[in-house]
């Protein structure tokens, strides 16, 4: 039965983000009706007040400017501390500030650090590899959004292209797996991403990364000029030059790389205007693209939401959480979805409604079409004779290094990234460790410490927790005051600088998103009495080789550039980790991939390169959850080329 | 006897017009008060009267404040006099003294007559662009031109600002916009070749518009107008216009090209002025006074004047109509709407309250001046919002380290032009300069606080 | 003035402003402007009363209007030293709330005073005080940039050297050396 309107839809889509928008833009556009459920709140008319939340938030987090009913931070009225119970929300998500705690915070369910459940006397410990040298048990920490436009409202916009390599990471280097999609396919798919993105680029900067296998097709232009690069860019590029480093380090498991490989910087393909374009303001480097551009020069999915609306043939029923995609024999045959709302007294009511279409699309996350497809048919689950829905869980995981610089560079301006070291994505030693792309970040020491707040308080308090504030007598911090505190302030803000590294981490089964029941019983649930999602994390060696090579290369870069590093890495809180006797912590980068991988073979895969499911033949999962393995870029970019094959596809399938 | 007295005041104003050339930065008094008068002079800048003694900020700013909005008054009243022969204000008449008149601004260079197809090179006098759509309408003797047997205008723009929404009124017509430039702007333009996207990208240096200094002549001037469809039984109460409605073809919302005739009423106009003391440019706005009610209008009960609002129907509920929604999507101009926008105006001077009081003391002494023209001039129906002046800026140029010189107040909206981001927020609520500030041309090279230079070819 | 018994003086507002730019190293005019549509020296002065009780503002301020009245006059960096106490081991409570106000402007935020971070970790602030006390906190003057999430720059700004720290706001005539 429909929801009430009179249409008859084509395609039902779960999901108002990147890949459901653009489905139902060019579904829209062919003439074709479409229903969206989005399970959270309307894209608001102007983004007064997300960016004022951003404001007054104590805790800038990428989540702190979206809305309050799920899982706002930062105000007088829900300090930092107060987070809201994942348990009582219609739409809980994963967010920054719930990482590392219990189920009465956090909405997904996953081991606990060390910190959150043990006795703080006892010395903090990281769980220790397993008998394939595993390490199980880590926290995921990859947050995403439920709301119009999703997760991508506070999307960086790096769009840069998979290398020829990064999808046939089986057949070149005998890890992981390829991706059923050829190279030749995904440039022409790229480029209409990069059109609808409006992103800003030129094919001549990149042309010394052909030395990693980024090439493009003869004569392309991107949209726009490219972003210019900043002092901090400028500062990296000069400071390294001439700098190599060898595929492996000594006595990496498995075999070794000599090879020397150049380091240098190039700059970053942007999703963000250069010109004017599609109506939207040139970038004025707010430094706030994570978590939200208050001009709108980055491109975000509301955008393209707009114009799916202005087909005429696009509707979008908000605050509708699907949980259910009916399987009648082979074929989907209705969604049913809960409509929530809150009443006079702010308590959370629901009413269950259900939509027939011809094909369903669920393009709601990677975890929660995972979720999704699990609930479905009595939490039996559905599309998933392959066994792989909510397995092979990946994400960047992100080194985070900074240091000082030996001259001021000038952080705190511009995008938030606009250059990176891309030179060191391929390689032999893709065979033996994970391969890394370095973004520089513009923000000095904002993402590493919190800055400039932590340093500022530092020296007005005369504490040492950025560990710049050791110069007085016999190391003790110093306490300082006017003129002089705001020139020593100067001296340090000004030469702060980061370097992300993100990791292309193995795909393993065992990561994974399952529903977090027992006995067929949830033991925890959100608002509307779902069951929560259950997530099982860990690193392999392969991975964590890489951030060996990582810790190497940054500590290369800040000696080459003559400037003193700062990293600190704990123990026993969420994200640190031991690897062959080192201390690491990773950070999650918000690229959730592979839960629905796609895949030529239905035994192991659960969608086909169009993102079709293998065993649904009506039944698209789209997103980054069909990644089969997470790659070296970005994923908005890819994600949303090959949300244009999917849509493709549809429409043929559709028929005229 | 009034009136007489009234007469002499002004003119014993006018003589001494020397006063201060800069917003004072001291407690020095000036020779006399600036007030607003019936005069075809446009002002080149804001002049300033005297301080109070020991004033408090809240003294001061308000004391500022009410110098610009009487700038604002004296510009208003200027542009909106008919003009003579040579485009300028005719000083044999008088503004409203048939109650409606051609205006000088409406003399002004079109934006789509400066930035045309291929960059072509644009002329201050030449003939507009008539798209073909209308040209149908165009037979030679027709009785449809304006009062000065100038070429109707032709309004195309029908959204706000970065594809924010459209305002529709009540009877499900598209409010109109419109963008024209005075001649010192026009000739800036036209001496640097910046009308084209070749020549933008050819221009070394930076875009710096003329300045328009105390003793006149007048800077770069670009007016903003809305328009609203009305009935011929309107036409006492707007400034009016038979014009052109030309749609562009669409593919996305899919619509057909298509012109018609109709008859506008004037319901907002911005004008923006480079001035000595105004380096980030100076922003007065003015709105029919029948747009929408405000905040306080509806939160009293039976507060709400018994008459027809523009853009606001008191019979509908808030919960049916709530207010400040934009229209759904897809926004098809060339059909009349089911959705009509329902308008509030909401308060954005908390804690700039000078800004409030100095509009409303400007207005009552603007319609006092208008009204003895004549009771009937349609220009007594058009009511000044607020002046945003830059307060921390040099002659001509920003102060170093502030480069939007510290606008008052803090945030300023037109309810036709800003409809849906009347907020406090920075940055995103508007405020003129905030906004202008981001405004660059095809190049992204920085364009001194214009949009339209974006609009090149 | 004002018929509003907690709304300060010209006098006061002054005095707290003056205090103000000695203690954060700024130049009165970037504190509290000849004209002042902001006005966050009114926001913070009764934020900081509502913190801590206006006794002992009154008497912060009385002690600044001591030293600053004191001849030969001493400068903004010897006023801002006394006060903050920075020669002194233990910072005493008018200290701490110093310490507090100088984290207001350059930060937009209430920390409360003598709460110190630690850890590797800044204290928790209790508010930002207000949206605009974000978007013109003076720490990003100090990084010669502006707040995250309100560049009043253009495009391209942040491929070229930034305005010095003089044109920031910082008042470098008056020495620091550091």
């Amino acid at each position: 039965m429909s929801n009430g309107a009179f249409t008859q839809y084509d395609v039902v889509i779960v999901g108002a983000g990147v890949s459901g928008n653009l489905i139902a833009k060019q579904l829209g556009l062919a003439g074709k009706k479409v229903l969206i459920l989005e399970a959270g709140l309307p894209v608001p008319d102007s983004r007064e007040e997300y960016v004022n939340n951003f404001y007054l938030a104590l805790a800038k987090t990428p989540e702190s400017p979206y809305p309050a009913l799920a899982g706002r931070t930062g105000s007088q009225q829900n300090p930092v501390g107060a987070l809201p119970d994942p348990s009582k929300l219609p739409t809980p998500r994963a967010t920054v500030l719930s990482i590392g705690k219990a189920p009465d915070v956090s909405y997904l369910v996953q081991a606990q650090p060390w910190i959150e459940t043990h006795d703080p006397k006892l010395p903090p410990q990281n769980p220790p590899p397993d008998a394939n040298g595993n390490i199980r048990g880590l926290q995921f920490s990859s947050t995403f959004e439920r709301n119009g436009g999703g997760t991508s409202w506070h999307w960086l916009g790096t769009s840069l292209r998979e290398l020829e390599n990064d999808i046939q990471l089986q057949t070149k280097y005998g890890h992981g797996v390829d991706w059923p999609i050829t190279y030749p396919e995904l440039q022409q798919l790229w480029a209409l991403a990069e059109k609808e993105i409006g992103v800003a680029a030129s094919t001549a900067e990149q042309e010394p990364l052909e030395v990693v296998g980024l090439v493009y097709p003869t004569g392309y232009q991107y949209p726009m000029q490219s972003i210019p690069m900043s002092t901090v860019d400028d500062a990296v590029s000069k400071g390294i030059a001439g700098l190599q480093v060898p595929g492996t380090l000594p006595d990496t498991p498995g075999g070794s790389d000599p090879t020397m490989y150049n380091v240098f910087v190039t700059p970053t393909p942007q999703g963000r205007n250069s010109e004017p374009y599609d109506d939207r303001r040139v970038c004025a480097g707010n430094t706030n693209c994570i978590p939200i551009c208050p001009i709108q020069a980055k491109w975000d999915p509301t955008v393209t939401l707009g114009k799916a609306l202005d087909t005429g043939n696009v509707t979008v029923s908000y605050q509708s959480v699907a949980y259910n995609v009916a399987v009648d024999g082979t074929n989907a045959t209705r969604i049913d979805y809960y409509v929530w709302s809150r009443d006079a007294n702010g308590n959370l009511t629901k009413v269950s409604k259900s939509v027939t279409g011809k094909i369903y699309v669920l393009a709601a996350h990677a975890i929660e079409n995972a979720k999704l497809l699990l609930m479905s048919n009595n939490w039996n689950g559905i599309a998933n004779s392959s066994d792989q829905v909510g397995r092979n869980l990946m994400d960047h995981p992100l080194y985070l290094s900074w240091a000082l610089a030996p001259e001021p560079l000038f952080g705190y301006r511009g995008p938030l990234a606009t250059s990176g070291i891309e030179s060191l994505r391929d390689g032999e030693f893709r065979k033996y460790r994970s391969s890394f792309r370095m973004e520089i970040g513009n923000e000095g020491w904002n993402f590493s410490k919190g800055d400039p707040y932590t340093t500022a308080l530092d020296y007005i308090q005369g504490t040492n927790n950025t560990g710049t504030n050791d110069g007085g007598p016999n190391g003790a911090p110093q306490r300082l005051a006017g003129v002089q505190l705001a020139e020593k302030l100067n001296n340090i803000l000004t030469r702060q600088f980061r370097i992300g590294c993100m990791f292309d981490q193995s795909p393993m089964a065992e990561n994974r998103v399952t529903l977090d029941v027992t006995n067929g019983k949830p033991n925890n649930v959100d608002g509307l009495g779902l069951p929560r999602p259950k997530v099982e994390y860990g690193l392999d060696p392969y991975t964590m080789e890489g951030f060996r090579m990582a810790a190497y290369v940054c500590s290369q870069v800040y000696q080459k550039m003559g400037a003193k590093e700062f990293t600190t890495t704990g123990m026993g809180s969420a994200g640190d980790f031991t690897y062959r006797g080192v201390n690491y912590h990773y950070y999650g980068a918000g690229h959730v991939v592979g839960t629905h991988r796609m895949g030529n073979e239905s035994g192991s895969s659960v969608v086909d390169a169009s993102q079709r499911s293998h065993d649904v033949p009506n039944l698209w999962i789209v997103g980054s959850g069909s990644f089969p393995t997470v790659c070296t870029a970005n994923p908005t970019l890819t994600l949303m080329a090959l949300a244009f094959k999917s849509a493709d596809s549809i429409i043929a399938a559709l028929g005229s | 006897m009034k009136k007489t007295i009234t007469i002499i005041l002004l003119t014993v104003v006018a003589a001494t017009m020397v006063l201060m050339t800069s917003i004072p930065t001291t407690m020095a008094p000036a020779q006399s008060n600036p007030a607003i008068v019936l005069s075809p002079n446009i002002p080149g800048d804001a002049t300033f009267g005297p301080l109070p003694t020991n004033p408090t900020n809240e003294q001061k700013l308000l004391a500022i404040q009410g110098d610009f909005d009487i700038y604002s008054w004296n510009t208003f009243i200027a542009l909106n006099w008919p003009p003579g022969p040579d485009g300028n204000g005719d000083p044999n008449k008088k503004i409203g003294q048939n109650g409606d008149n051609d205006t000088v601004w409406e003399h002004y260079r079109d934006v789509a007559d400066i930035f045309l197809p291929g960059g072509a090179t644009p002329s201050w006098n030449g003939p507009e662009t008539v798209p073909t759509q209308c040209k149908a309408f165009y037979k030679p003797g027709m009785k449809i031109l304006s009062q000065v047997g100038k070429t109707p205008t032709v309004l195309t723009d029908f959204s706000q600002p970065f594809n924010t929404g459209p305002l529709i009124d009540q009877n499900g017509n598209y409010t109109r916009y419109d963008i024209l430039v005075n001649k010192p702007m026009f000739d800036y333009i036209l001496a640097n070749k910046l009308y084209s996207k070749a020549g933008q990208q050819a221009f070394k240096g930076e875009v710096q518009f003329p300045c328009g200094g105390p003793t006149g002549p007048e800077g770069a001037i670009m007016v903003k107008s809305s328009w609203k469809v009305i009935s011929p039984a309107d036409r006492g109460r707007f400034h009016t216009q038979t014009v052109l409605v030309y749609n562009p073809a669409s593919q996305n919302p899919k619509y057909a090209a298509s012109c018609s005739t109709k008859l506008m009423g004037l319901v907002g106009l911005h004008i923006g002025h480079k001035t000595d003391s105004g380096a980030q440019w100076l922003w007065s706005t003015f709105e029919h006074v029948d747009n929408a009610p405000s905040e306080a209008d509806i939160g009293s009960n039976n507060t709400l004047k018994p008459k027809t609002y523009n853009y606001y129907n008191p019979k509908c509920s808030t919960k049916n109509c709530p207010p400040n929604q934009v229209p759904p999507r897809p926004w098809n101009p060339t059909k009349l709407s089911a959705f009509h926008s329902q308008i509030v105006r909401m308060n954005m001077f908390k804690g700039n309250e000078f800004a409030f009081q100095s509009a409303a003391a400007r207005n009552a002494d603007a319609l006092q001046l208008l009204l003895g023209v004549n009771s009937k001039s349609v220009w007594r129906n058009y009511e000044l919002i607020s002046t945003m002046w830059p307060t921390n800026t040099g002659k001509c140029q920003a102060t170093p380290g502030d480069p939007l010189g510290t606008p008052a107040p803090n945030f300023l909206a037109n309810t036709t032009l800003e409809t849906y981001i009347q907020g406090m927020v920075p940055n995103v609520s508007s405020n003129c300069i905030e906004c202008h500030n981001n405004a660059t041309m095809t190049n992204a090279k920085a364009s001194d606080f214009t949009y339209i230079l974006q609009r090149a070819q | 003035m004002s018929t509003n018994p907690s709304t300060p003086s010209e006098a006061t507002l002054q005095a707290f402003a003056d205090m103000s730019a000695a203690l954060t190293g700024f130049q009165s005019s970037f504190i509290r402007p000849f004209l002042d549509p902001v006005n966050l020296s009114g926001t913070f002065y009764s934020f900081a009363v509502s913190q801590v009780g206006q006794p002992r503002m009154d008497a912060l301020l009385a002690a600044f209007n001591n030293l600053n009245n004191q001849t030969p006059k001493p400068t903004p960096q010897q006023i801002a030293d006394t006060l903050l106490e920075t020669s002194l081991d233990a910072p005493s409570l008018q200290a701490q709330l110093c310490q507090s106000i100088v984290a207001m402007w350059y930060l937009g935020s209430w920390y409360t005073p003598g709460v110190l971070g630690g850890n590797g970790f800044a204290p928790p602030a209790l508010q930002v005080i207000t949206s605009q006390a974000y978007t013109k906190s003076l720490v990003w003057n100090l990084a010669q940039s502006h707040p995250m999430g309100f560049s009043p720059f253009v495009f391209g700004y942040w491929s070229q050297q930034p305005a010095s720290l003089q044109t920031f706001g910082v008042d470098t005539s008056n020495g620091g050396g550091q």
